[in-house]
């Protein structure tokens, strides 16, 4: 009992923490940029929705790679079963791949994964799986020439409706007509967690004794407590999607339908068909 | 990085839309792998691949002659042959070159970096 209600307690206290750094770190990312403005001159512009996917989620997982991927192993079920029903001899992409996880579920399909964070990538390529670095805006692939594409927990990442629905369109324009696209992205209407706001700040927490090198040590800025306790914490921006959000985003693409629509374990998914 | 990703792979630059496929492949290290020859597989993935690349790629790194057109009837020992170009060929180190905008992109341990900088999307 008395268990139940410390942990009750803790997560609460996380919540709150969640908020006041959403809006703190924003401000401190704003006088960043303009601190960098200065420096670099206006010959570099970058965004303040970059910069905030930069700062709270590419760089996030690039230190916390390591440890994320021995956290990442168990496939969920609807994506085993997407993968496990296509034919054999079909090619396809991972777009976000993370550490690979999917990409050795079907030996029979030949896969490509990406993902944004060169750490993650290095974990693919040393398990064996054929991957590289890629920006899910932008991807360097021929347009009408995949089978099938899985973006697991990836759009969530993306910090406007406009990048969202760009990034889910990048991936149909890729895939062959007739072809689908299989989306995951973190819901808002979650069974364990209430949240109050749909774009928060997740915290990870890293044993630092065992993934962090002195390299990446240095890298972070450390607040007095972090020195002496042995776990380091980073957060990673989500937006959390509302029932219906992702379908409507698809409908807003021309060149995309909904063929299916569900929820799985905190998460919104869409099997969407390249039109 | 295996041949049949190098196949599907176009530079992104943007505004770069002419001969932006396939990219060079220039100063590369290659690594021979070792995979189960399955013929049907092969026959699919050239029906997905674009073969005059192919042909051109494989041509301008000495590993393979093949004819211009895909054939129409393959031998047994020309898909022995593809499987081992497509998957048994693993290029771990050099890098890609557009032939539109010339724009660079290198493969390290086996790594394609096709991120491009601001400017460039």
């Amino acid at each position: 009992m008395e268990k139940a209600n410390i942990k009750r307690k803790s997560s609460e206290i996380e919540e709150e923490e969640i908020k006041e750094n959403v809006n703190k770190k924003i401000d401190t990312t704003e006088k960043e940029k303009i601190n960098d403005e200065n420096k670099i001159g206006k010959s570099q512009e970058i965004s303040e929705e970059e910069k905030k996917e930069e700062h709270f989620v590419h760089d996030v997982y690039e230190a916390i790679a390591p440890h994320f991927s021995d956290t990442r192993y168990k496939p969920w079920p609807v994506v085993d079963k997407f993968l496990n029903d296509l034919q054999p001899g079909l090619i396809g992409i991972d777009v976000g791949c993370g550490n690979g996880k999917y990409l050795g579920i079907n030996k029979n399909v030949y896969i490509i994964g990406s993902d944004r964070c060169s750490n993650l990538i290095k974990i693919c390529k040393e398990r064996g799986y054929e991957s590289l670095v890629a920006d899910n805006l932008s991807l360097p692939y021929r347009s009408d020439s995949f089978d099938f594409a899985i973006s697991i927990a990836v759009i969530h990442h993306f910090t406007t409706p406009e990048r969202r629905r760009e990034a889910i369109e990048e991936i149909l324009r890729v895939l062959k007509k007739g072809c689908k696209v299989l989306i995951f992205v973190w819901a808002f209407e979650q069974d364990r967690k209430k949240y109050d706001e749909q774009d928060v700040l997740i915290p990870w927490h890293i044993p630092k004794k065992k993934y962090l090198n002195k390299k990446s040590l240095n890298k972070k800025d450390y607040t007095e407590s972090e020195k002496s306790e042995h776990l380091v914490k980073y957060e990673r921006y989500y937006h959390l999607f509302k029932k219906g959000e992702l379908d409507d985003l698809v409908d807003q693409i021309k060149i995309g339908k909904v063929v299916e629509t569900g929820y799985d374990r905190d998460n919104w998914y869409v099997i969407a068909e390249r039109i | 990085m295996r041949l049949i990703t190098h196949n599907m792979l176009q530079c992104h630059v943007k505004g770069c839309t002419k001969d932006n496929f396939p990219l060079k492949l220039e100063e590369i290290e290659i690594e021979e792998l070792e995979a189960e020859f399955n013929a049907d597989f092969i026959k699919s993935m050239l029906n997905r691949l674009d073969w005059k690349a192919l042909a051109q790629t494989t041509f301008s790194l000495g590993i393979a002659q093949l004819p211009e057109e895909m054939p129409e009837e393959l031998s047994d020992e020309m898909l022995e042959q593809l499987h081992h170009i497509l998957l048994e060929i693993d290029i771990t180190s050099g890098r890609m070159v557009c032939q539109g905008c010339n724009h660079v992109y290198p493969i390290r341990n086996g790594i394609p970096n096709m991120l491009l900088t601001e400017s460039e999307v």
